[in-house]
């Protein structure tokens, strides 16, 4: 489970990666187990970070989370952090429900656009029996 | 909000509520706000106002022995279920009940594939099972069916039929409901039934005839009230080897009444797959005065829109064709299409499009060396599901309104004309009826058109106006003839109430059939605008 601090921490640096910043991405904290990016908010970052990888997209989340998130999410465990369009996250906090999982935390990062869609970071984290680590 | 289920104390919800964890296990029931928050609907136009309907509990049974169970306690306790698949019914109420404080009974754990069979070409699945869920199973099974889903791919194909969902693919395919073949489905009182051949023990012919013997009461279960499915068979079409694709234009705007009734022969011929119906005159919206014009009270005169499109040098009606099949089939079917219809139509012009063996790739999958701006979402069309849909979402969701007219050129200019000037009462919103709309050939043999104004949840005044221009549509549309096909649990009295024949005769049979299984509203009250004598007092 992440813990609170890794949580605040997160909500943290995001807003700095982004922004752009590669230095604020080696601040991320330890708990996740993976980062989403949606390049529409974030500039291209390194695939991975003190071994924790980075998912990036383009909005569109069906081959991140087909690929990768259904199958880990099938699992025990798995915290996931992101800076993503609102309307990824939607999509994001859908499916997490279906499995168990809850957005523990969202900080908006700018100002919508005009479909309405603005970016933001977020936690999603296990919070069912049958999924907590 | 907190709610409780009606006729009901706090003590006998508690009471109520430890029964079902009882039947379930404890982790499996659900209330209080924090765990019902994902069960409200997300895309309300009634958002935190006192008409938006609120669910008390949750509770998500394994199998069809504790779906059985719940029902039993729930009729014990007279509390209502709001069964739910994958929830995702987004714009038509998603996982919301039409009585509020309703008890959803989330059937998300019962996700198995039970069956895909790639020689006889059909599925059997469970409730929780998502069209992701299917497709994984296909691919394990060696892609030798295709599978035809909706627009995003999250739901489930259970869900999805019941509402009479559509997919994109060859015609009898694209009908959801149409497709199933055989159900099971736990009754009012708890009993487990199975339709068609499911009747008859040791039937192995479950999904491929549908009807048994004696009456088919199956079509009560689709956007209706009187059971819980719990399984259901579909027909998969066989990957098809090859798909190819042309573009149709004509250039005149009464050339379109022509073009419809090509389309139509092609597609009850089972030579083509989904259509699109565009025009290449929406690229002059943005001109203040082309937009006025074919927005023009009363509609434009089919002068006014030629002499625009001749000025633009531009057609006035595209359709793009889908092909399946060998190669060599969706040649000749392409070329006789094309004959056809340029024989017919002075002006009228072919352009061949992509081309490919099947299954496609991701990059063929991705659509972007078509020789026109297409309207073909590709993964759709070949069934791969996707969330793509969701780029294209505006605001906080919309609500949908579509619906069902003849599939004849002269009713798509009626539709434009009668709705476009009823909609202007809401200068806000888009224009979504106007002289270039163009209708949906989803549904197998008819046509739709497409209404789907935006919600906000931090804009009361916004969703007011949704709310009131939706009901306004089915009211006027219903003026005509024109019935919706789905609607969200807010809507479904409203739409119900169109469909008026003989004094309301179809509604009341369905009262007295509810009135004989489920006197208490046990299974969703009020869906589909049928409601037991307990509600309707």
């Amino acid at each position: 489970m992440i813990s609170r601090r890794d949580v605040i921490k997160w909500g943290a640096v995001a807003p700095a990666i982004a922004a752009g910043s590669q230095a604020a991405f080696a601040q991320a904290p330890q708990g996740l187990d993976a980062f989403m990016l949606d390049t529409r908010y974030v500039d291209s970052l390194p695939t991975e970070h003190a071994g924790i990888p980075a998912i990036c997209f383009a909005g569109d989340v069906t081959k991140p989370w087909f690929d990768t998130l259904d199958p880990a999410w099938r699992q025990r465990g798995y915290v996931l952090g992101g800076i993503t369009g609102s309307d990824a996250l939607f999509v994001l906090q859908s499916l997490a429900q279906q499995q168990g999982r809850r957005v523990v935390s969202q900080t908006q990062l700018g100002e919508k656009d005009e479909r309405g869609v603005y970016p933001v970071s977020w936690v999603i984290a296990p919070v069912h029996p049958s999924v907590t680590a | 909000m907190s709610v409780l289920p009606p006729d009901m104390d706090a003590a006998g919800f508690a009471a109520f509520l430890e029964e079902l964890r009882g039947a379930v296990g404890a982790d499996w029931v659900w209330s209080g706000d924090a765990d019902m928050f994902p069960y409200r609907d997300s895309f309300s136009p009634v958002w935190n106002t006192d008409e938006e309907r609120h669910a008390s509990a949750a509770v998500a049974p394994e199998n069809v022995e504790q779906v059985s169970a719940v029902v039993r306690i729930a009729r014990k306790h007279r509390v209502p279920l709001y069964p739910i698949s994958t929830g995702k019914n987004f714009g038509y109420g998603g996982p919301s009940p039409n009585v509020n404080g309703s008890v959803v009974l989330d059937l998300k754990r019962m996700n198995r594939v039970l069956e895909v069979n790639n020689e006889r070409n059909y599925c059997l699945v469970e409730p929780g099972v998502s069209y992701f869920d299917l497709q994984r199973a296909v691919d394990e099974t060696g892609n030798k069916v295709m599978l035809d889903c909706p627009d995003p791919g999250w739901g489930s194909p259970i869900g999805n039929s019941l509402e009479r969902g559509v997919g994109y693919t060859m015609p009898h395919f694209r009908d959801h409901f149409g497709s199933h073949c055989g159900m099971e489905v736990v009754l009012p009182d708890g009993e487990i039934m199975r339709t068609g051949m499911g009747a008859l023990p040791g039937s192995d012919t479950w999904h491929e005839y549908p009807y048994g013997f004696g009456p088919d009461p199956a079509g009560l279960f689709a956007q209706g009230n009187f059971g819980v499915v719990t399984k259901m068979g579909f027909r998969l079409m066989p990957m098809p080897e090859y798909y190819r694709t042309g573009l149709i234009t004509v250039p005149r705007r009464r050339d379109f009444i022509k073009l419809v009734n090509h389309v139509n022969y092609l597609s009850d011929s089972g030579l083509i797959g989904e259509v699109e119906y565009g025009s290449a005159l929406r690229a002059l919206m943005g001109d203040r005065d082309f937009l006025a014009l074919i927005t023009k009270t009363g509609g434009p005169s089919d002068a006014e829109m030629d002499a625009a499109a001749s000025a633009a040098g531009l057609p006035s009606w595209q359709v793009e064709l889908q092909f399946f099949g060998p190669e060599k089939a969706t040649l000749e079917n392409w070329n006789y299409a094309k004959d056809r219809i340029l024989s017919d139509i002075p002006g009228a012009a072919a352009v061949d499009g992509d081309h490919f063996t099947m299954p496609a790739t991701e990059e063929q999958l991705n659509n972007t060396t078509q020789p026109w701006q297409t309207s073909i979402k590709r993964r759709r069309s070949l069934g791969v599901p996707s969330l793509g849909a969701w780029k294209i979402v505006r605001d906080d969701g919309h609500v949908g309104f579509f619906p069902v007219l003849p599939r004849t050129g002269e009713a798509v200019f009626e539709v434009q004309r009668v709705l476009g000037d009823a909609m202007k009462e809401f200068p806000s919103l888009p224009s979504y009826f106007n002289a270039l709309s163009t209708p949906l050939f989803w549904h197998t043999h008819t046509f739709q058109m497409v209404f789907a104004p935006s919600i906000k949840h931090d804009d009361p005044e916004h969703n007011a106006i949704t709310h009131a221009s939706m009901k306004k549509c089915v009211a006027v549309a219903a003026e005509h003839g024109w019935g919706d096909y789905r609607a969200a649990p807010i809507y479904q009295d409203d739409v119900s109430d169109t469909y008026s024949f003989n004094n309301h005769i179809l509604r009341r049979f369905h009262e007295q059939l509810k009135d004989s299984i489920d006197p208490d509203g046990i299974i969703a009250p009020g869906r589909g605008g049928i409601w037991p004598r307990r509600f309707r007092a």
